[in-house]
């Protein structure tokens, strides 16, 4: 692990360990629902806590939201050029279409960000929270290595692919 | 007339017990200003340059000015980060110790801040080593009372 993923990593594991503290809670506005409050509008200040933000520089970042039954990170993942661009998005894409198997990752990420997860007290009620926390930063660590793989196949893919077409026209 | 149905009429009503993010601001008996923050701004400043750090952080994690106003937060800000930047590496460990509890809580919520304004994100890699540090001399707790307190800076 590289010498500044360290800390980048301590630093989130640890504002996850602290903001990872739900409780189950009814809505205040209407009756009978149960709902995330870090996703509804027109909620009372009260029921969010202090955003978190994690930033290794200003391509990598994590937002961490609090809430009182819910937490929402939110992960941007390093995009030095057009191609990790496209990557992440697809990468990213692919994931949030199969959301549901993976309990916590939310369908859209929100603004600005790549890729978001909610955490709500249903899943720290049914799952173990360290494991929780285990998995978002295994996440971050390997979606990186992930993505700079992806751009190595592709360019030698577009390399073999070029000298194979080129390749017709010499003589 | 607009569509009546959807007023929120426990807006309305001051008795519906709903807090706002104002509601929830403690009460300051004074705000600072911008110019009652200069001469700490330029104290900071000048405790910088001659490398005294310990004396920085002191000042800057003692006292920070809650109530000021968002532009002299932000300008304020400016000074702690230079302090914040300029510490080398390996003294920081030794500067935290020297730190009471409540300074290190006034200490992280600058670590937080840095890491959520574009200035101090160019410089995160330093912002994170002091988030390292930190909690390895305190653990988790300044971070959960960082969450629940609404004194911001």
């Amino acid at each position: 692990m590289s010498q500044s993923l360290r800390p980048y990593l301590t630093a989130v594991r640890y504002s996850l360990q602290a903001a990872l503290n739900l409780t189950n809670f009814s809505s205040q506005e209407v009756e009978r629902h149960n709902r995330p409050e870090v996703e509804v509008p027109n909620t009372s200040a009260e029921l969010l806590l202090q955003p978190m933000h994690v930033s290794r520089n200003e391509h990598e970042q994590v937002l961490i939201e609090p809430s009182v039954n819910s937490v929402r990170v939110s992960i941007k993942v390093k995009q030095a050029d057009e191609i990790e661009q496209i990557l992440v998005h697809k990468f990213t894409r692919f994931l949030e279409q199969r959301a549901e198997s993976f309990y916590v990752l939310r369908r859209v990420p929100i603004e600005g960000f790549s890729i978001s997860f909610l955490i709500t007290n249903k899943h720290t009620e049914t799952m173990k929270t360290e494991k929780l926390v285990d998995f978002i930063i295994e996440f971050m660590e390997e979606v990186d290595k992930e993505i700079s793989e992806m751009k190595l196949f592709l360019n030698a893919r577009a390399r073999f692919v070029a000298e194979a077409y080129l390749g017709e026209f010499v003589y | 007339m607009e569509d009546w149905r959807r007023i929120d009429i426990d807006a309305f009503d001051p008795d519906s017990g709903r807090l706002n993010v104002e509601d929830l601001k403690p009460p300051y008996e004074a705000t600072i200003s911008l110019a009652e923050l200069e001469p700490k701004i330029s104290q900071l400043r000048s405790a910088a340059t001659s490398g005294d750090f310990a004396t920085a952080l002191q000042l800057l994690t003692s006292d920070p000015p809650y109530s000021a106003d968002e532009t002299a937060k932000a300008r304020y800000f400016e000074a702690v980060l230079s302090v914040l930047t300029q510490v080398r590496q390996a003294e920081i460990a030794s500067l935290i110790k020297q730190l009471s509890s409540t300074q290190i809580d006034v200490l992280i919520k600058y670590l937080y801040k840095g890491m959520s304004v574009p200035d101090g994100q160019k410089q995160g890699g330093i912002l994170l080593s002091w988030f390292e540090k930190l909690t390895q001399n305190s653990g988790v707790a300044p971070v959960v009372r960082y969450l629940s307190d609404r004194n911001t800076v």
